[in-house]
């Protein structure tokens, strides 16, 4: 992407988060979400809460123009529950984050842990009241007696409070773990999966759901395969498709029927024999699901790999992009340190022509299916000076090591990027590393 | 954390991942004189990999029981790997009916509550079809989901490098990877339920055991505990024949 003819050359932007190298659990970053404007970036973490960032838009007509993401509101979305049943904790860390698209003043976003699912309003309130008839000022009741006249309260200016509030909760409706929530194209519907069902709500009603895809087998015992992600498709709100532990992608019509157990298109690609190992199952399952933007793709990540699919063909992927195949040698190890159980996302940008997935030693990596040129960069407080470009990493997979290359042996695989988040728009993007949020954007010249 | 863990060195594992390689695949360089030596290293690392996939696989699965919230999915796969090799270790036994392999074949029996542990040799067909291998993966939409088994190399060679590699390796080494001392406590989170995973004939899925675990299950628990102290005497008496 690096080069010359008005390509992209990412710089740094911003990074949030603690600097201190111990990072408290809490502080660990488990998702992150733009809005649908772009204007908002929504980040959930282990501990429950979410934070949101306002881009400041600067004037644009000047050549240096930067966007500044600042905080904007911050809640403690969801708290530990226990399971009493099942003698169980229940973790309140933020699983997934979807916003909703703008319908009026106040914003709107999904936010869901294992169990449950919470929208909240998120909403300005610049100006108070005052004068009220009944109340001073501090809030304390007048004495009725001393009222002698009317007044009619006036609104008057204050300082900017953002105020979120959950308006519904939804609850009891997931027996597994939610890994995904996605919001229907008909703004009224969303769905939420765990790892055995698929479901769909109104966003109106609380107190029930129903069940669009039900995996579970009668017996527990002949349990092979868990959904992985599910998602509706950006333009169509009778489909959405989920992929599971062993690779697969299914795509469902709800038209069909109100269970829709039988999918309309079972996306698989056959395995080369010659890569079949102990842990082939393992690495071949999906561990997110994404539609492009104009709704004609999809992409899946599983451990080793990018893919994306056209919707009309089913038997295999029309492009596959490796991440870091030098780890294959290494799943032995990865499976001792259970690294190869880690779950990555993927993201498309704006027009669909460049995609990015995170990796280990924070590098994330961004395919430009146009050019066919893939580029590989680091998220880290050494490159982390205002408008600094970025340097292309690379990964040295045997013989002698070049200079600036990093041998396999030397990754950090405490330090992974597991979210990552391209602006709707811009180029502009957002990397969570561990604990720290990182804020890139395309170099304008 | 229940039990010892498993014993492995980590050379051993970082040498695994040098030399040792996909289940089925063949080093594109190899050549026929001294191929045949190639073949038999390949095979018997490849074993050697197995097992240490096979302790670790346990191992995690143990974790997993033990209080630490459960990951379905992390579960299921592991669960699959699990039985992927338990299938593999019964086609190698199945390949070389004259010899027993104690892997496969006696200590899934051992575990199992229904089956006499007495298992003279693994020519007696019953003995193995008892514990055939789950039926597929139960999935309507067809047989894709089926795993399917690597491409065997020639019967006979990998017979022999198996009967050569069990007769060079003293047993302990074979049962080094396996941990019993699980089950050696009273304090088990878990019932003794049906043999669908070998080697641990429990429920994987505590969530459906409604029932706390309490003394009615503690029948099959002490059978199995039973047929576990058994194992080391009947491994003695087959070396011994």
């Amino acid at each position: 992407m690096a080069g010359p003819g008005g390509d992209m050359q990412w710089c740094f932007s911003q990074v949030k988060g603690a600097i201190d190298d111990d990072v408290a659990e809490a502080d660990i970053i488990s998702t992150v979400e733009f809005n649908h404007t772009g204007e908002l970036l929504a980040t959930g973490d282990k501990g429950g809460r979410v934070v949101i960032f306002q881009q400041e838009i600067e004037n644009k007509n000047q050549p240096q123009f930067r966007s500044e993401y600042n905080v904007y509101s911050t809640f403690q979305s969801h708290e530990p529950e226990f399971d009493y049943l099942k003698s169980l904790e229940i973790e309140e860390k933020i699983n997934k984050i979807r916003w909703l698209p703008q319908k009026n003043a106040a914003q709107f976003l999904l936010s869901t842990n294992d169990k449950t699912i919470k929208l909240w309003k998120i909403s300005e309130r610049d100006k108070r009241p005052e004068g009220y008839n009944l109340k001073e000022d501090d809030g304390r009741y007048k004495d009725p007696n001393s009222i002698t006249s009317l007044q009619v309260p006036v609104l008057i200016p204050m300082d900017l409070m953002v105020e979120a509030s959950p308006r519904r909760v939804f609850a009891n409706a997931h027996t597994y773990h939610i890994n995904s929530v996605s919001v229907n194209s008909d703004n009224e519907t969303y769905l939420s999966a765990d790892d055995l069902r698929v479901n769909l709500w109104h966003l109106e009603i609380t107190d029930r759901s129903f069940n669009i895809v039900d995996i579970k087998p009668a017996n527990m015992e002949e349990l092979t395969e868990v959904i992985t992600a599910s998602e509706f498709h950006p333009h169509q709100c009778n489909t959405l498709v989920y992929s599971s532990s062993k690779g697969t992608i299914r795509l469902c019509d709800m038209r069909a029927s109100a269970l829709c157990d039988k999918h309309s298109k079972l996306f698989e690609e056959p395995e080369n024999p010659s890569n079949r190992s102990f842990f082939s199952e393992i690495i071949s399952s999906i561990s997110d699901v994404k539609f492009s933007h104009n709704g004609r793709y999809m992409m899946t990540r599983d451990y080793l790999s990018v893919k994306i699919w056209d919707l009309n063909m089913e038997n295999r992927p029309v492009e596959t992009y490796q991440v870091h195949e030098y780890l294959r040698s290494k799943l032995c190890s990865l499976y001792e340190n259970d690294c190869i159980f880690d779950k990555f996302e993927c993201c498309w940008n704006g027009n669909d022509s460049v995609v990015m997935t995170g990796s280990y030693n924070n590098f994330f990596r961004m395919f430009d299916r146009g050019h066919r040129r893939d580029i590989t960069l680091e998220a880290s407080r050494e490159n982390s000076k205002p408008m600094q470009v970025l340097k292309p990493r690379k990964v040295c997979t045997g013989g002698k090591r070049k200079k600036d290359e990093i041998s396999v042996d030397s990754l950090d695989f405490n330090k992974k990027i597991l979210h990552t988040a391209w602006h709707p728009q811009d180029n502009i993007i957002a990397v969570a590393t561990t604990n720290n949020l990182y804020i890139f954007q395309d170099k304008v010249n | 954390m229940l039990g010892r863990g498993v014993k492995r060195k980590r050379s051993c594992l970082e040498e695994l991942e040098v030399e040792v390689l996909p289940d089925g695949a063949r080093k594109p360089d190899r050549k026929q004189d001294g191929g045949e030596d190639r073949e038999e290293e390949a095979a018997a690392s490849l074993l050697q990999q197995r097992q240490v996939v096979l302790g670790l696989c346990l191992k995690k699965l143990q974790d997993d029981q033990a209080g630490v919230e459960l990951s379905l999915r992390r579960s299921v796969l592991l669960a699959n790997t699990l039985r992927q090799i338990q299938e593999e270790m019964w086609r190698d036994r199945t390949r070389g009916p004259d010899r027993l392999d104690p892997d496969s074949c006696l200590v899934r029996d051992g575990f199992r509550e229904d089956v006499s542990v007495t298992c003279p040799g693994c020519a007696e067909d019953g003995c193995c079809d008892a514990v055939s291998p789950d039926a597929p993966s139960q999935d309507p939409n067809g047989p894709s989901d089926q795993q399917k088994p690597p491409p065997a190399p020639a019967g006979s060679t990998l017979s022999d490098s198996a009967t050569g590699y069990l007769s060079d390796l003293a047993l302990d080494d074979i049962f080094e990877d396996i941990d019993t001392s699980m089950y050696e406590t009273s304090d088990l989170p878990w019932s003794c339920g049906g043999g669908a995973l070998w080697p641990l004939g429990v429920s994987l899925w505590p969530e459906e055991n409604l029932k706390p675990p309490s003394l009615s299950s503690g029948g099959g628990l002490q059978s199995c505990l039973m047929d576990l102290n058994d194992l080391d005497y009947i491994i003695e008496i087959l070396v011994k024949s």
